[in-house]
């Protein structure tokens, strides 16, 4: 059907469209062409002037809708076009005039005026040239159809044809052609030619270029420009910035205003003030007439700062170590250890990571392939912990890593590879384009629109996706503040210009890397060359068979050419040949799969073939590369604001910029080039800077208020992700700025905030709650004691492989895989020690650890600030009912018996010390004691009917202490951080 | 565990990675606290514990019957002789979008069904559903629904979700956040063999609201029956140790846990803990218990149509739809699907809608017996329909999707019977009398329950939502 075309629809399938207006040229619309159409001079633009032109005109139309010109009207306004052509169904101009919502007040159409308007659209909305309701078309209105729909090949990176549609200059030179146009005449412009046939965008290039044919209207516009002479863009297009709508007051929310450092208060327990952090406390407490509760007991504490910086409770060694310390100190001289210990940038890397996205693969999807070298930037993240690297530079490097110095053609040094594999912070987000049905513009708009959420969420606290369509309806974010942002990063994501992900990794790797891998690979890859030409040998005289019985079956004449066919090489073929060639293709082609399903006896030789082959392919170890965002350099094409969030209806032009209410009290975002001659624009290096001004009102109170809420349960603003106008007051502001303003002068030392806030004698609290501050205080805001938390999924699954002693402290490099096993539970593959750390594991969305997912593991999507916190029945069932705690209980039993013998009490107290950082009470061991004998009589039943060839007495013995660990391990207390 | 391996026998997890769904996407984690005998902090008491709604409900509890693919419902519940007469003409009325390749558009496609005039309200139905057909004084036939998406994907959220193109919690979630559920030993919102198509689990996903509310899956659409039964919930049976030996386990967690709460004050954040483990342990006692059919007569087995092996799986969803309604589970859905969709007749539809329809006739029409000899039927909605339904014209012989009109039905639960609303023009393609979009139909059921869908509101990322987004009409005709 002309016309017509065909899309990829989500569920896999072509979809076709008719274009409406075809449908209802072709007279069969609802209202057939009966008389000559309404046009809009004559009797469109009389019935607007009339009713909506007086707020839908002039300089400041309302919702930027201009209903002066048919052109204004089919652009629309921030709710997007109002009118379909064709279809006065679903144009949005009929339906607020029918539902009466338009024009608002008394004023009203008449039927005859409604008809007449849908009779207007069902026919094409069409206005003459030469109307007065026309307007001029210009380069502005063709620049945008351009960059969607052809630059990808006449661009900045192909110029297919010698062609670069990019800027007016090089659309009027052309390509090897000739001129793309001729200025004023349409039909002799080789650009109007093309596309109107459906020639260009070339339908079979449209797939692999992940790009889709122009609508009739932008077909339409580009007639219209090049018979208007193809006019330029005018003078006006840089519109002037509006000034952002600040209602009165929103620039003088707090958040929004540079932290003021406070006086540090007096308070009247002056005593119980280790640090400026107790006495803000302690007076809001006071004025309640409150205090802080006991000092927690000493192993409660070291538990609680081991599980809180390491992320794991202390081996045994290190409680005997603890309890001993006599120094007064010993609880300071802790963190301090802690905080050296490489365990800590692990821990406090994940949640980072988390506020990241850091994903392992490409997105959810079954197929998504392996991020191969995301696990950079993860290891890139652990040590800037570890090594307190300033929160502003740690910012700088993942915003702008490329942009610090120059990184093309240098050699490749452990330094160079951190600074470019930080920029791994913006890859994080799902990317769908890596296959190409899900390549196309809106897609890729939805990864930069995720990068931009992360930005949003995890560096300035703020919900700004919700300007993606329009002005955020609660926050003075508007919609051009957010294309502004989108614009940033579109020098290294340029939605028209898109590089999918494989054409982003940068090939960059330590000669001695690249070495190794060589040399690891050389003789798989020898391996597999040999194997796949025994497979085909195997398979010619097969082959031959199966070809001679597909060609007995067609006639004879056809017989002969294609035997004749099937024996000439290919670059030797006639023009009749390759006509044949591509006609019997399914003749003539067989696949491995052909022969297997025909042939029994060859199935039986090439699947042991095929499978060594695949098993060498999986060894193989990928190219050394690093997973980072880096400039494309060159000019960036331009950035749209986008009607609705639309990518196909692209409304003004927007420059890169940061949101305007935040610029009040900074410097200015300031785009230079990085360096002088620099191929890279700029544009994150800037970001990065304005982000990490001393006093810039977001950047470091987010960051401080996210590491309170992990020390403490609950952030100073309690919505973490939303410092805006519908976010949380601050529960204790002047702390919430001290602390702001005290990262920043300790130069964005993370390690100098844990310290402050762990040796204060806040932290230091028991969490038992007394009935008074109960009443007073239920939620703790006020943290008149410390908060009981459960360990995060991460914590859970690391303590217990500490506990068991099945950790295996392998540190860096690619992950540990993960498996399905046999009880259909997904873990982590095992090595000759034991199970990596969590954060050390394949980070796979789809099917992640199980024991992880069932713990509240956020799903990345992209990212997330605060994690949900469930307490479910189905936790109890998983933890009580996995296979894999119960081989890690015997495991546990099995180093305990090892280490202290399995003789009564000796072992009861390991288990006790090892899962829960305590001895047990007498009572327990007593009752463990006895519990411990039912169960061994229990498997000294169970093994005799099994008869085992293990010892009995001793095996009943392990396993019943098998028990007691799974059970210690299946206790509030051993989930609970105190 | 699946030892012996073959198409018929998947489990969760290959199931999952066969069809590229995650774990948490599946919101295994059913959030059941017993309504607590807490001292402090209301904040951990059971978050599904029974609650009052705005008004006095009608109903009190769902159960979806959901056909997965799109049931024609020119050849189910709205027959229009205009096609006859119009046979293999083309269609008059202009096409919407469709999924017809331009050559296989073919004209206007009669029913291959005869339809009869059934029971007092003489409401129509095809010979498709005989059984069915004999349950029409207690059906709302609603010709006239209408719906946003025609892909499955987008479809199926809308109808489950509100939203076509976001992720929003599932109607089954929004109404235990609303209602909590009347059992506290089982899951408040169970899906019953889901598809993990077209969506999967964001089908049954609580999105933004608590994981408690989200939807617990019973085996997947295609598992067969007796895969399900053998472990209806993830690790809901302990394969490791003897049921003696966990005794033993759990009497020493048990004092363990007391002791340690006992030192804690009694933090109520412990006493939750303590109760979803053993919450989880009556789980494991009651759900077997509530899924098996053993303590069910011959007779009641019959009446699902568990002896007939083509209508014996939708018969056991059914069953165990009643079971858990019973047991007071709020909201249950059975969806009829499989290793593919049941109901996405492109092509043959006659002979494709015939073999469906058999399996799910004699089924549901003895749920519906079932349900009001019980005394149940009165507080319990029974609902019934696919994502859309399908095109009076032809796509070769079959019928491409259609949103624009097509047919549901509602049973019992505060809704007239024996009434059909709305209509369809006369091919059939659009909804033009008492249109109800999806989104009313949602406000509907809300309202049924005992809300105003505009009140049954979540505040997240700074803004309210709620099910109907800005949409939604009750439609008070079909209120008993």
């Amino acid at each position: 059907m002309p016309g017509s075309r065909l899309f990829w629809s989500a569920e896999g399938r072509f979809v076709v469209l008719v274009p409406a207006l075809l449908v209802s040229v072709l007279g069969r619309g609802p209202i057939a062409a009966a008389s000559t159409p309404p046009t809009f001079d004559e009797d469109i633009r009389p019935i607007l002037e009339a009713n909506c032109v007086s707020c839908h005109g002039g300089d400041a139309p309302q919702q930027g809708l201009d209903l002066r010109t048919s052109r204004a009207i089919l652009r629309g306004g921030s709710s997007g076009p109002a009118v379909e052509i064709g279809s006065s169904a679903n144009s949005a101009l009929v339906e607020r005039i029918v539902a009466g919502t338009m024009p608002p007040g008394d004023l009203s159409l008449t039927e005859s005026e409604i008809a007449l308007i849908r009779h207007w659209i069902d026919n094409g909305a069409a206005h003459e040239a030469g109307e007065l309701g026309a307007e001029l078309v210009t380069d502005r209105d063709v620049l945008p159809i351009f960059q969607a729909r052809c630059v990808v090949c006449h661009g900045k990176r192909e110029q297919r044809g010698g062609l670069d549609l990019r800027t007016r200059e090089a659309r009027l030179a052309g390509g090897d052609s000739g001129p793309a146009l001729v200025p004023g005449a349409p039909d002799a412009s080789l650009i109007i030619q093309k596309v109107e046939a459906g020639e260009m965008p070339p339908p079979d290039m449209q797939y692999d270029y992940a790009v889709r044919n122009p609508t009739d209207a932008e077909v339409a516009t580009l007639r219209e420009w090049v018979a208007a002479g193809a006019p330029p863009a005018p003078e006006e297009v840089a519109s002037p910035e509006p000034t952002p709508q600040l209602a009165e007051g929103d620039g003088d929310h707090w958040a929004f205003l540079p932290p003021q450092r406070p006086a540090v208060p007096k308070v009247t327990s002056q005593a119980m003030v280790s640090n400026a952090v107790d006495a803000f406390l302690l007076r809001k407490l006071e004025e309640r007439g409150l205090s802080y509760s006991e000092e927690a007991a000493p192993l409660t504490l070291l538990r609680r700062a081991y599980l809180h910086l390491t992320g794991m409770p202390p081996p045994p060694q290190e409680i005997e170590r603890y309890l001993q310390d006599d120094r007064d100190n010993r609880y300071q001289l802790l963190i301090e250890r802690l905080l050296d210990a490489p365990e800590y940038g692990e821990r406090w890397a994940r949640h980072w990571l988390d506020v990241a996205g850091h994903i392992d693969t490409e997105g959810f999807g079954e197929y998504a392939p392996r991020r191969q070298n995301a696990w950079r930037y993860r290891d890139y993240v652990i040590r800037a912990f570890n090594q307190d690297k300033p929160f502003d530079e740690f910012l700088t490097e993942q915003i702008a890593g490329d942009e610090l110095a120059p990184w093309k053609d240098q050699e490749a040094t452990p330094e160079l590879i951190e600074r470019l594999a930080a920029t791994g912070f913006l890859r994080t987000a799902p990317d769908p384009t890596w296959e190409i049905e899900f390549a196309f513009l809106d897609e890729r708009m939805n990864v930069i629109a995720d990068e931009v959420h992360i930005l949003g969420s995890g560096l300035l606290g703020l919900t700004v996706g919700c300007a993606r369509c329009h002005d955020h309806k609660f926050d003075p974010i508007t919609h051009r503040d957010y294309y502004s942002m989108g614009a940033i990063l579109q020098a290294a994501y340029d939605p028209y210009d898109w590089l999918q992900p494989k054409q982003r990794v940068l090939d960059i790797g330590l000669a001695s890397e690249k070495q190794e891998v060589d040399e690891f690979n050389a003789p798989l890859k020898s391996k597999i060359e040999r194997l796949e030409k025994s497979l085909e040998k195997e398979a010619a005289p097969y082959e031959q068979q199966l070809l001679d019985e597909r060609l007995a079956k067609l006639p004879e004449d056809v017989r002969e050419d294609l035997l004749r066919l099937s024996e000439t090489a290919e670059d030797e073929r006639t023009e009749v040949q390759r006509y044949l060639a591509k006609q019997f293709k399914q003749t003539l082609e067989i696949s491995t799969n052909d022969l297997k399903e025909r042939f029994e006896s060859f199935k039986t030789k090439a699947e042991p073939i095929q499978k060594q082959v695949k098993e060498a392919r999986d060894q193989l170890k990928p190219a050394p590369g690093v997973h980072g965002l880096v400039d494309m350099g060159g000019e960036p094409s331009t950035s749209y604001l986008l009607l609705r969030g639309d990518a196909f209806t692209p409304g003004q032009p927007v420059e890169p910029g940061v949101p305007a209410f935040l610029t009040t009290h900074l410097d200015p975002f300031e785009v230079v080039a990085p360096w002088p001659g620099a191929d890279s624009s700029g544009r994150r290096l800037a970001l990065a800077r304005w982000l990490t001004q001393p006093n810039h009102p977001l950047t470091a109170r987010v960051m401080v208020n996210r590491m309170w809420m992990r020390h403490f349960g609950r952030g100073l603003v309690a919505s973490p992700d939303n410092f805006g106008l519908t976010g949380e007051s601050p529960s204790h502001p002047e702390l919430l700025d001290w602390l702001a303003t005290e990262f920043v002068r300790s130069g964005w030392s993370m390690k100098h905030m844990h310290r402050l806030m762990m040796n204060s004698t806040a932290y230091r609290q028991d969490s038992r709650k007394d009935g008074e501050a109960m009443a007073t205080d239920p939620d703790n805001v006020l943290l008149s004691r410390m908060t009981m938390r459960r360990m995060d999924a991460e914590q859970l699954y690391d303590s217990i492989l500490m506990a068991t002693s099945r950790l295996d402290p392998t540190r860096f490099g690619p992950p540990s895989d993960l498996d399905l096993s046999d009880d259909g539970e997904y873990r982590a593959t095992g090595t000759a020690q034991g199970f990596r750390r969590s954060v050390y594991t394949l980070q796979q969305p789809r099917t992640p650890i199980s024991l992880l997912e069932a713990f509240d593991l956020p799903q990345l999507a992209p990212n997330c600030i605060v994690r949900n916190q469930s307490n479910v029945p189905t936790q109890a069932l998983h933890l009580m009912n996995s296979k894999w705690t119960w081989e890690l209980s015997r495991y546990m039993a099995g180093r305990i018996i090892d280490a202290a013998g399995n003789d009564s009490e000796e072992p009861v107290r390991e288990v006790f010390l090892r899962a829960l950082s305590r001895p047990p009470s007498r009572s327990e061991t007593s009752e463990s004691v006895a519990a411990l004998d039912e169960l061994r009589s229990s498997w000294v039943e169970r093994l005799m009917s099994d008869r085992r060839e293990a010892p009995i007495e001793a095996t009943a013995r392990w396993l019943a202490l098998a028990n007691l660990c799974h059970t210690v391990l299946n206790s509030a207390e051993f989930a609970f951080i105190d | 565990m699946n030892s012996n391996g073959g198409l018929q026998s998947v489990s969760r997890r290959q199931l999952l990675r066969q069809t590229g769904l995650g774990f948490a996407a599946l919101g295994l984690d059913v959030l059941l606290a017993e309504q607590a005998e807490l001292r402090a902090a209301p904040a951990v008491g059971s978050p599904i514990a029974p609650k009052r709604p705005h008004f006095a409900p009608k109903a009190k509890n769902v159960i979806f019957l959901f056909m997965h693919g799109g049931p024609s419902h020119l050849d189910t519940f709205d027959p229009k002789p205009r096609l006859e007469a119009d046979a293999g003409k083309p269609m008059p009325i202009k096409k919407e979008v469709s999924f017809t390749p331009p050559d296989e558009v073919g004209g206007l496609m009669p029913s291959p069904f005869e339809f009869s005039r059934y029971g007092e309200c003489g409401t129509p139905v095809s010979s498709l559903f005989p059984s069915l057909g004999a349950c029409v004084d207690d059906l709302c036939v609603v010709r006239s629904m209408v719906g946003d998406a025609v892909d499955h994907g987008g479809a199926m959220l809308q109808l489950h979700t509100g939203a076509f193109n976001f992720t929003r919690p599932s109607l089954g979630s929004w109404v235990l956040y609303g209602l909590g559920s009347e059992n506290q030993n089982l899951p408040g919102f169970i899906t019953i063999k889901p598809t993990l198509w077209h969506g999967g689990g964001k089908n049954w996903s609580s999105a933004f609201l608590p994981s408690s509310y989200q939807g617990t899956p019973i085996g997947y659409a295609p598992m067969n029956v007796d895969d399900v039964r053998k472990e209806p919930i993830e690790h809901l049976v302990n394969k490791n140790v003897t049921s003696d030996q966990q005794r033993y386990e759990l009497d020493m967690l048990q004092k363990i846990n007391r002791r340690h709460a006992a030192d804690k004050a009694h933090d109520p954040e412990l006493e939750a803990r303590m109760q979803s483990l053993e919450l989880a342990f009556r789980m494991q006692m009651e759900a077997p218990e509530a899924l098996a059919t053993n303590d069910e007569s011959e007779a009641t087995k019959k009446l699902y149509g568990i002896d007939d092996s083509a209508t014996s799986d939708f018969g056991w969803q059914c069953l165990m739809a009643r079971r858990l309604v019973e047991r007071g589970v709020r909201f249950v859905q059975c969806t009829h699907s499989g290793h593919e969709e049941k109901w996405d007749h492109h092509r043959q539809v006659a002979r494709r809608h015939y073999a469906s329809a058999k399996e799910i006739d004699r089924p549901i029409a003895g749920l519906i017996q079932d349900l009001k000899a019980r005394g149940l039927l009165q507080d319990t909605l029974v609902m019934w329909g696919g994502e859309f339904g399908r095109t009076p014209y032809a796509e070769s012989d079959g019928r491409d999707h259609n949103p624009y009109g097509y047919t549901m039905w509602l049973s019992g639960g505060g809704v007239k019977g024996g009434m059909i609303h709305g209509a369809t023009d006369e091919f059939g393609y659009h909804a033009v009398e008492n249109r109800m979009h999806i989104h009313d139909l949602h406000a509907t059921i809300l309202h049924l329950l005992g809300f105003d869908h505009e009140r049954l509101t979540y505040r997240f990322d700074g803004r309210d939502f709620r099910l109907t987004d800005v949409h939604g009409t009750v439609v008070s005709d079909i209120l008993a």
